[in-house]
């Protein structure tokens, strides 16, 4: 690992050190099992966020797709809404859903040729109104012990949901590292005119990625369903833009070939550990926000200070 | 050069397209021109049209089914709008509406995005002459007495709602120990208000600590994470969890159970979403407060379907009936059962009925 990957994770170690100083409570096995369940999520999140981010394009679906994902898997498992009991099948639907929505971004992308800015965010606005249907005013609570039982099951004293995630990023790195799909991802961000003067076809590898994407966003609302314990249309509101800050915190580039998951996933670490300990060392919520903003910048400053050239210009 | 033209020429076309089609799906029938003039319109040609943020919570969705309920006990229908909390796109569905030309029969039950945006509705709605009652959110010096046409403002005392919560929870947890408080979006009024409301009812309940307070705006997944953290901080000193919602108060509940300490901590909320009263029916949660969201819906388009059909004269609308606090309902295990089916009564949109839940004027 360089220097300037490693500027994040040093950032993260210098929070973690500050707050079990400050903070006894900070220090105990019972806070850090919370830390990692409340990363959960996110970490699965900017997973799918990280790969279209290599790509050097940028996806706002999550939200949407989060909301249609969650909808669904309430009202496929057993649930207070209607008498289906499909279980782990309904939370595979759930979960192909959001790859098939994921794809679809790709496909616009690819083939009307319209920024991914654009395909994503649209592509989330279909998500909510599919949400939006199938909410048909009464909320979906998750009956289905299964699925409730990955938010309040605990193994070795962590969450379901934090082995699930922990799974996740570790499929994410195999993937990037040892994958085709993976190197094709970083190589499309590094120099698609390259890649494609040397033979490769990168379209279907861009729609590849965006599906695989759309797939973690599935799978990250039913876990954010199970924690609820209800279908809920905001399930995803503000993990589009907690993603993407997340991975470019952790030093996963927005102009893409650069990072990966294992950075995106100290990036997520440090949001949370941040939140978490700013409310236990007893910041006001009332500056916690601006608080937590700062100290973003200055890590993320910090962090980048030895990527820094001469004569770089920065957009 | 034609080349560069013809994508803007489609793009133009396609936008005049969109907004031909929007403002022609004005209302159900034309009617013979609404003649204008305070309360004279035939009650066949009035339109009523609620609209609200979106339809993706159940308490603005059930506002519109009591919107619904309303428009039908007259024969008449209701045109739902939602405007995804988005004002800008709020403001543009109202121009398109007052645009349709028959806005002198046209009655108006809006929620207005937040303070600010009620100022440009009222205005565009005065001058077009429809009839209109906001609710929830308006600027303090905006007056409706000051428009002819703009009948009420409705709106609900935040500070009693958390005050009436506390109580709950206080006498839940036996009149002491330690609560932790879920505040909603902190530069909102509702927010302010309700906690104004806890406030005052720890000064009057020494026993009980105020441990923490934190924000989670409103929000069902932050409020989870939130308490989580709390529980963590303050470990068995938690007795109680006040929240200014109902959402953030689930979250909590969630956090509860994966802390597997539900049942050990009274948890109280505002707005009464189904799933609190489910809660609450269960013993998992102890009290909300209801605005009783189909009322809304309905009473909107019932005060300006009054006022424009003649049955309700402007002139006897009393000045403090043009701005008022309406009466709001703490449910507790003993009577959630009454508002387990939230639906509206036909007697509460009578003409001589419309203004009997104003709890006080609006100060």
């Amino acid at each position: 690992m360089s220097i300037g990957a490693a500027g994040p994770l040093i950032a993260l170690a210098v929070v973690v050190v500050v707050f079990a100083a400050l903070n006894p409570q900070f220090r105990t096995l019972g806070n850090v099992a919370n830390i990692l369940d409340a990363a959960a999520v996110l970490a699965v999140v900017t997973c799918g966020t990280t790969f279209v981010l290599l790509l050097g394009s940028i996806d706002l679906s999550a939200a949407g797709v989060m909301a249609a994902s969650s909808l669904t898997v309430a009202l496929l498992v057993e649930n207070t809404r209607n008498d289906a009991d499909y279980g782990v099948l309904g939370i595979l639907v759930a979960v192909l859903l959001g790859a098939a929505l994921g794809g679809l971004s790709g496909l616009l992308l690819v083939l009307l040729k319209v920024p991914s800015f654009m395909t994503t965010l649209g592509v989330s606005a279909v998500g909510l109104g599919i949400a939006t249907l199938l909410f048909a005013g009464v909320q979906p609570g998750v009956v289905d012990a299964g699925l409730r039982g990955w938010a309040t099951g605990r193994f070795l004293g962590f969450t379901h949901l934090t082995w699930i995630a922990a799974a996740c990023v570790l499929v994410g790195w195999v993937v990037q590292r040892h994958t085709r799909l993976g190197r094709y991802a970083m190589a499309i961000g590094g120099a698609e005119e390259v890649l494609a003067l040397s033979g490769v076809r990168v379209a279907p590898y861009k729609v590849a990625v965006f599906t695989m994407a759309g797939a973690f966003y599935g799978l990250g609302a039913v876990m954010v369903t199970s924690q609820l314990g209800s279908g809920v249309v905001q399930a995803g509101a503000d993990y589009s833009f907690s993603a993407i800050t997340a991975a470019v915190v952790g030093g996963t580039l927005l102009v893409g070939g650069r990072g990966g998951v294992l950075h995106s996933t100290v990036g997520v670490l440090l949001l949370t550990v941040l939140a978490n300990g700013l409310v236990l060392v007893g910041v006001s919520p009332y500056v916690q926000g601006g608080v937590q903003g700062l100290i973003v910048v200055v890590a993320v400053a910090a962090a980048a200070a030895p990527l820094r050239h001469r004569n770089q210009v920065v957009k | 050069m034609t080349f560069t033209l013809r994508p803007a020429a489609v793009l133009l076309s396609l936008c005049l397209a969109a907004v031909t089609a929007t403002a022609c799906s004005g209302g159900p029938d034309a009617g013979p021109a609404g003649s204008g003039g305070t309360g004279t319109c035939d009650p066949a040609d009035v339109t009523l049209v609620g609209q609200v943020r979106n339809e993706s919570n159940p308490y603005e969705a059930s506002w519109l089914d009591g919107g619904d309920a309303f428009a039908a006990s007259v024969g008449l229908q209701q045109q739902r709008l939602t405007y995804d909390g988005e004002s800008t796109k709020q403001q543009e569905q109202i121009r398109q509406l007052l645009a349709s030309g028959r806005t002198e029969c046209m009655v108006l039950n809006v929620l207005p995005n937040g303070d600010s945006d009620t100022t440009p509705i009222v205005r565009a709605a005065d001058a077009a002459g429809a009839y209109l009652v906001t609710q929830w959110n308006k600027p303090a010096e905006l007056q409706p007495a000051d428009y002819d046409r703009w009948i009420s403002h409705i709106t609900y005392d935040g500070v009693e709602s958390g005050q009436q919560i506390a109580g709950s929870l206080f006498e839940a947890m036996g009149g002491s120990g330690g609560v932790i408080a879920l505040q909603g979006v902190l530069d909102t009024a509702a927010a302010k208000d309700r906690f104004a409301g806890l406030e005052a009812a720890l000064a009057a309940n020494p026993g009980i600590t105020l441990l923490d307070q934190q924000s989670a705006n409103f929000s069902r997944a932050e409020a989870l994470t939130v308490t989580e953290t709390l529980l963590t901080k303050h470990g068995d000193a938690v007795k109680g969890i006040w929240a200014a919602n109902d959402d953030m108060a689930l979250g909590a509940l969630q956090a509860l159970e994966q802390a597997g300490r539900a049942g050990e901590v009274a948890v109280v909320g505002i707005d009464a979403v189904p799933d609190a009263l489910t809660a609450i029916g269960e013993s998992k949660m102890t009290a909300t407060v209801s605005s009783d969201g189909p009322w809304q819906g309905g009473i909107g388009l019932a005060i300006g379907y009054c006022v424009a059909t003649g049955e309700l004269d402007m002139a006897q609308v009393a000045a403090e009936q043009r701005a008022f606090y309406a009466e709001q309902f703490l449910i507790t295990e003993d009577n959630v059962a009454d508002f387990q089916d939230p639906r509206t009564d036909a007697a509460d949109f009578e003409c001589a009925n419309v203004f009997n839940r104003m709890a006080g004027p609006l100060t």
